[in-house]
C-alpha cells in the first residue's frame, strides 16, 4: 500500500469522524423537533473562531475552548427559542424555520466577518501538531488525526449510551415518535428539546474546533461546506440513525479524500451533493434508515 | 385602513396604471441619469428573478436555496453564446432561459421526490455545484477568472438584430420583457396552473384526489421557474458585461428568497416592491450596503414570524385566484344542475365500484384482511365499524394512496388497483378527507374551481395568454360550481376564503369540489363529522341529491340515526375484516356487530333478551 493512499484514507476516516459528529448533532434536533438548524455551519465556524479570539487575547487553551463552547450553548437557546419555537408555532410547514434559521446563521456569519475580519486566522494547536506522529507498521499517522477520531468516536458512543440507557434519553426517543403523548404522559417536552438544541450547538462546536485543528485555519464561510457534508452524511447513514450518522460520515469522508487526492480537491464538493441527490433520489431513508409510513 | 388597503390594490391591479407606469418610464428613462437608469434596469432584472422564486416557491411551495444556479446557468449561455459564438442576443437570451428552464425540469426529478429539509439540502446543493462547476470549467467559463467582455450596454457592444444598443435603450427593452413577464406570470397565477401549483403547495394528497397530479405540476413549476431564473441571468449578463463566478454564489440565491420573502410569497405587486427597494437600498444608502448581509440574515430570521405575508399582505389585498374576465362571462351563462349529473356508464358492468379480496399489511399489522364489497351506482353503501377498524384504510387504499398487499380494485369493469391517486380521480373515483383539506387562503369558489382542474383543458400558453377559448372554458366550469353553490347552500358564503368559515361550512364546500370534480363513485370518509343538526340535514340531501343522479356511493360515518334513513347498505368492519353485509335493520340486531362495538358480553346479553 501506498503512503498516498494511506494518508488520504487516514485523513478520510479522520475529517469523516468529525462529519459524523456533526450529522448526530443534526440528528439530535430532528428527533426532538423533526426540524435542522441551517445555522449550525455558522456556529462551528463562530465556536472556533472564539478560541483562537480568546487564546490570542492570552487565555489558557482550556479556557478559550470552554468559553466558546458556552458561548454557542447560548446561541442554542437563542436558536429554539426564537428561530424554531415561534415558526413551529406559526406552522405553515418547514419554510418558516428552514428560513429562520438560514437567517440566524446568516447574522453569525456577517458578524463573525465584520469583528474578525474575513480573512483565514490560524488556528493554534489545540491538541498537538501537525508535525507530530507516531509509527505503527511502518506508516506516520498524524497524531492529530488520531486524536480527533477517538474524540469524535467516543463522543458518539456517549452520545449513544446516554439515548439508550438513561431515563432522559428514553424521552428524548419518546418525544421524537410523538411529542403530544409524551408531554400528556408528563414529560418536561420544553426542556428536552431546548436541551437537544443545546447539546446540538455544542456538538456543533466540538466539531467546528476540530476541523479548524486539522484544516489549520478559520474564516467566517468555513462552518457552512461542513454542515453540509454533515448533512450529506446523516441523509447517507439515514437521518436520525446514530450509526447511520457514523457510517455515512466515514463513507463521505473517505470518498471526498480519496477523490479529492487523486482526482481534483475542487470535486470533493461536486461529488457530495451527487452523493446526497442520488441518495435523496433514489433511497430517501438513507443505507440504514427505514422508510416513515404516514397516515394519510 | 382596510378602505386604504382595498383602493391601493384596485389601482395597483388596474391595467391602465401598469401602462402609465410602463409609458412613463419607457419616455421617462431619457431625462434619467445613466446611474439611475443602470440601477433601474437591475431592479427590472431582480423583479424577473423574484418571479421565479414567486412562482417555485411562493405558489407551488418549494422551497429553493440554490436559486442562483438557474440564474447562472442563463448568464454564462447567454453571455457564451454570444460573446464566443456570436449568437444574436434576440437568440442567446431566449436560447439561455430554455436551458435554464431544461436545468429545472432535470432537477424536478429528485427535487420532486423529497420535501422540507431533504429540498432545502438539495437545491442548496444544486446552487453549490453549480458554483464548483463555473469555478473549475476554465476552458468554458473562464473559471475563477471570470468571462470579460460579453456583448453589454455598459460596454457599449451591445447591438440587437443590428440595432446597436445603448443603456437606456436596454433599460426600455428589459422593461417590456419584464411587463410582458408580469401579465403572463399574473395570468398564470389566475389560471388553472397557478391554482394546481397552490394546490400542490397545500396538500399534495388532496390535490391527488381530485386529478392533480403532484409529480407533474411540480415538474412544471420547476421548468418554468427555471426559464424565469434563466431569462433573468440573461439580461444580467447583457447589462454587466463581465460574469464571475461569485456573482452566482450562495449570497445571491439568498437575496432573491429575501426579495421573496419580504415582498410577500405569492403576490406579484409585493416581488415588484421588494425588488426595487432591496435593488435601491445598497446603492443609495452605504449603511445598508455594509451590513447588507447582515441585513438579509435578520430580515430571513423573523421575517416570516413577524410579516408572514411580507409587504403584499401590510399594503395590499390578498390576491384572487381567477381572473375577473371569466368570471363575468361565467354571470352570462346559467347554472344548469344538469352538467353534474354524470353520463351513464360506459361499460356494461353497470359501473359498480368493486372491492375484491383486498389485504393491507403496514409491516406486520394487518389493516385490511381479505375485504371485499361493491358500491352500486345510484345507491349509498354505509362503511362502519370501530375506531382503527379499517374504514379508512379502505378509503385510501381504493383512491390510489397505497397500493393495496394483495386484491383487486375494478370500477366501471376497469382495474384500478394500484393506479396513482390521480388517475382514480381521473377514473372518476373522487373521495373526501377526514380532516377537510381545501386551500385555506382560497375562497369557496375558488377552491370548487380546483375540484374541476381535470376538466380545464386549455393549454398552458392558452392560460398564460389568457386565451378566450381557455376563459371560455373557465366560465363554463364557473356555472356549474353555481349550481353546487346553490345544492350545497354555499351560495353567500361563495366569495369568503376558506379560513374565516365555521368548520361544518368547510366540509360542505369539500364535498363540493368532490362532486366538481365530476364523480361517478364518490368515497366520503366521515362527512358528518362535527356537523351540528341542521348541517347534517343538508348533508343528508345533498347525498340523496348525488344518489339521485346516479352515483355510487361510499359513506363512512359512525351517526347512526344520520345513516339510518340515508343508506342502502351496510358493510361492517371490526380489525380489517368484514364482519356484516346487508340492510341497517338487521345490522342493528346482528351478534357480530354487537359484539364488535359494545363487547362480547353485551352480544350475549342480548341474545338472550332476543331468545
Amino acid at each position: 500500500m501506498d503512503d498516498f493512499f494511506f494518508s488520504l484514507v487516514l485523513a478520510g476516516i479522520s475529517v469523516g469522524s468529525v462529519y459524523a459528529l456533526i450529522a448526530i448533532g443534526l440528528n439530535l434536533t430532528f428527533w426532538t423537533t423533526r426540524t435542522l438548524n441551517f445555522g449550525q455551519g455558522s456556529l462551528m465556524m463562530l465556536c472556533a473562531m472564539l478560541v483562537v479570539f480568546l487564546a490570542s487575547q492570552g487565555l489558557a487553551m482550556a479556557l478559550a475552548v470552554i468559553g466558546g463552547l458556552l458561548v454557542v450553548a447560548a446561541l442554542g437557546v437563542f436558536v429554539e427559542r426564537f428561530t424554531i419555537r415561534p415558526a413551529l408555532v406559526a406552522s405553515g410547514g418547514s419554510m418558516g424555520w428552514v428560513v429562520s434559521t438560514l437567517g440566524f446563521g446568516i447574522v453569525l456569519q456577517g458578524v463573525a466577518a465584520k469583528y474578525f475580519g474575513s480573512q483565514a486566522m490560524a488556528f493554534p494547536d489545540v491538541l498537538f501538531t501537525t508535525q507530530d506522529y507516531v509509527t505503527v507498521l511502518g506508516q506516520h499517522l498524524s497524531l492529530q488525526y488520531l486524536v480527533v477520531l477517538a474524540l469524535s468516536v467516543s463522543l458518539i458512543l456517549l452520545l449513544e449510551l446516554f439515548v439508550r440507557k438513561t431515563v432522559w434519553g428514553q424521552a428524548v426517543f419518546a418525544i421524537s415518535l410523538d411529542p403530544e403523548l409524551a408531554l400528556v404522559q408528563g414529560m418536561p417536552v420544553r426542556l428536552i428539546i431546548l436541551g437537544s438544541f443545546v447539546a446540538s450547538s455544542l456538538l456543533a462546536g466540538v466539531a467546528g474546533i476540530l476541523s479548524a485543528q486539522i484544516g489549520g485555519t478559520v474564516d467566517p464561510a468555513f462552518g457552512f461546506d461542513l454542515v453540509l457534508f454533515g448533512f450529506v452524511a446523516a441523509v447517507l447513514g439515514g437521518m436520525g440513525c446514530s450509526v447511520g450518522a457514523l457510517v455515512g460520515g466515514l463513507a463521505v469522508g473517505l470518498i471526498s479524500k480519496l477523490v479529492g487526492g487523486y482526482i481534483s480537491t475542487a470535486a470533493e464538493h461536486a461529488i457530495a451533493f451527487a452523493l446526497l441527490m442520488a441518495m435523496l433520489a433514489l433511497r430517501p431513508q438513507g443505507l440504514l434508515g427505514r422508510p416513515e409510513v404516514s397516515k394519510a | 385602513m382596510s378602505r386604504l388597503r382595498s383602493a391601493l390594490s384596485r389601482t395597483v391591479a388596474h391595467p391602465a396604471f401598469h401602462l402609465a407606469l410602463v409609458l412613463a418610464l419607457l419616455l421617462g428613462c431619457r431625462w434619467l441619469s445613466a446611474g439611475t437608469v443602470q440601477i433601474l434596469t437591475f431592479a427590472l432584472i431582480a423583479i424577473i428573478f423574484s418571479q421565479s422564486i414567486n412562482l417555485l416557491t411562493g405558489l407551488a411551495g418549494q422551497i429553493s436555496l440554490g436559486h442562483a444556479g438557474f440564474f447562472g446557468i442563463g448568464a454564462y449561455c447567454s453571455g457564451i453564446l454570444a460573446k464566443t459564438h456570436g449568437v444574436d442576443v434576440a437568440l442567446s437570451v431566449p436560447l439561455a432561459a430554455l436551458l435554464a428552464a431544461a436545468a429545472g425540469w432535470l432537477l424536478s426529478f429528485p427535487a420532486g421526490r423529497v420535501r422540507d429539509v431533504y429540498l432545502a439540502m438539495m437545491t442548496l446543493g444544486f446552487g453549490m455545484i453549480f458554483y464548483e462547476i463555473v469555478r473549475e470549467w476554465n476552458d468554458v467559463t473562464g473559471g475563477t477568472m471570470g468571462f470579460p467582455g460579453v456583448p453589454s450596454a455598459a460596454l457599449h457592444t451591445l447591438s440587437i438584430l443590428g440595432v446597436r444598443i445603448d443603456a437606456a435603450a436596454y433599460f426600455q427593452v428589459v422593461l417590456l420583457v419584464a411587463a410582458l413577464v408580469l401579465v403572463l406570470v399574473r395570468n398564470l397565477t389566475q389560471s388553472r396552473i397557478g391554482r394546481a401549483f397552490f394546490a400542490i403547495h397545500v396538500s399534495e394528497v388532496a390535490a391527488g384526489s381530485i386529478g392533480i397530479p403532484a409529480g407533474a405540476t411540480k415538474q412544471l413549476a420547476y421548468t418554468l421557474s427555471g426559464a424565469l431564473a434563466g431569462l433573468a441571468g440573461g439580461l444580467y449578463a447583457h447589462l454587466v458585461g463581465y460574469l464571475g463566478p461569485e456573482s452566482f454564489a450562495l449570497p445571491r440565491s439568498i437575496e432573491v428568497l429575501v426579495i421573496a420573502i419580504v415582498g410577500g410569497l405569492g403576490s406579484i405587486a409585493g416581488q415588484v416592491l421588494s425588488a426595487t427597494v432591496f435593488t435601491f437600498l445598497p446603492e443609495r444608502l452605504q449603511v445598508f450596503s455594509e451590513y447588507q448581509f447582515i441585513a438579509y440574515g435578520v430580515i430571513l430570521t423573523f421575517s416570516l414570524v413577524v410579516l408572514p405575508r411580507g409587504i403584499a399582505g401590510l399594503l395590499l389585498d390578498p390576491p384572487r385566484f381567477i381572473k375577473p374576465r371569466a368570471l363575468r362571462r361565467a354571470v352570462a351563462l346559467r347554472p344548469d344542475p344538469a352538467v353534474l349529473r354524470p353520463e351513464a356508464a360506459g361499460g356494461g358492468d353497470g359501473g359498480s365500484l368493486e372491492v375484491a379480496s383486498v389485504t393491507m399489511r403496514f409491516g406486520g399489522l394487518v389493516a385490511l384482511d381479505d375485504v371485499s364489497l361493491r358500491v352500486e351506482p345510484g345507491r349509498i353503501t354505509a362503511l362502519v365499524g370501530p375506531n382503527g377498524s379499517g374504514k379508512s384504510t379502505l378509503v385510501n387504499v381504493v383512491s390510489g394512496l397505497y397500493r393495496p398487499s394483495a386484491g383487486r380494485i375494478t370500477f366501471e369493469g376497469r382495474d384500478i388497483t394500484g393506479l396513482p391517486d390521480h388517475r382514480i380521480a381521473a377514473a372518476r373515483v373522487v373521495r373526501t378527507f377526514q380532516d377537510p383539506r381545501l386551500v385555506p387562503h382560497f375562497t369557496v369558489r375558488e377552491n370548487l374551481l380546483l375540484g374541476a382542474h381535470r376538466l380545464l383543458r386549455h393549454t398552458g400558453a392558452a392560460a398564460a395568454l389568457a386565451l378566450p377559448s381557455a376563459l371560455e372554458e373557465e366560465a363554463q366550469q364557473l356555472a356549474a360550481i353555481e349550481a353546487v353553490l346553490a345544492l350545497t347552500n354555499l351560495t353567500v358564503v361563495a366569495d369568503r376564503t376558506i379560513s374565516t368559515l365555521p368548520y361544518g361550512t368547510r366540509r360542505m364546500a369539500e364535498v363540493g369540489r368532490a362532486l366538481l370534480a365530476r364523480p361517478r363513485a364518490i368515497l366520503l370518509d366521515e362527512p358528518a363529522a362535527g356537523l351540528s343538526e341542521a348541517e347534517m340535514e343538508r348533508l343528508a340531501q345533498v347525498i340523496r341529491d348525488m344518489k339521485a343522479m346516479g352515483l355510487a356511493i361510499l359513506l363512512i360515518d359512525h351517526h347512526m340515526d344520520f345513516l339510518a334513513d340515508l343508506v342502502d347498505d351496510v358493510v361492517v368492519l371490526d380489525s380489517g375484516r368484514v364482519i356484516y353485509r346487508g340492510g341497517i335493520a338487521e345490522m342493528r340486531r346482528d351478534p357480530a356487530v354487537i359484539a364488535a362495538y359494545l363487547g362480547d358480553e353485551a352480544a350475549t346479553a342480548s341474545e338472550h333478551a332476543h331468545a
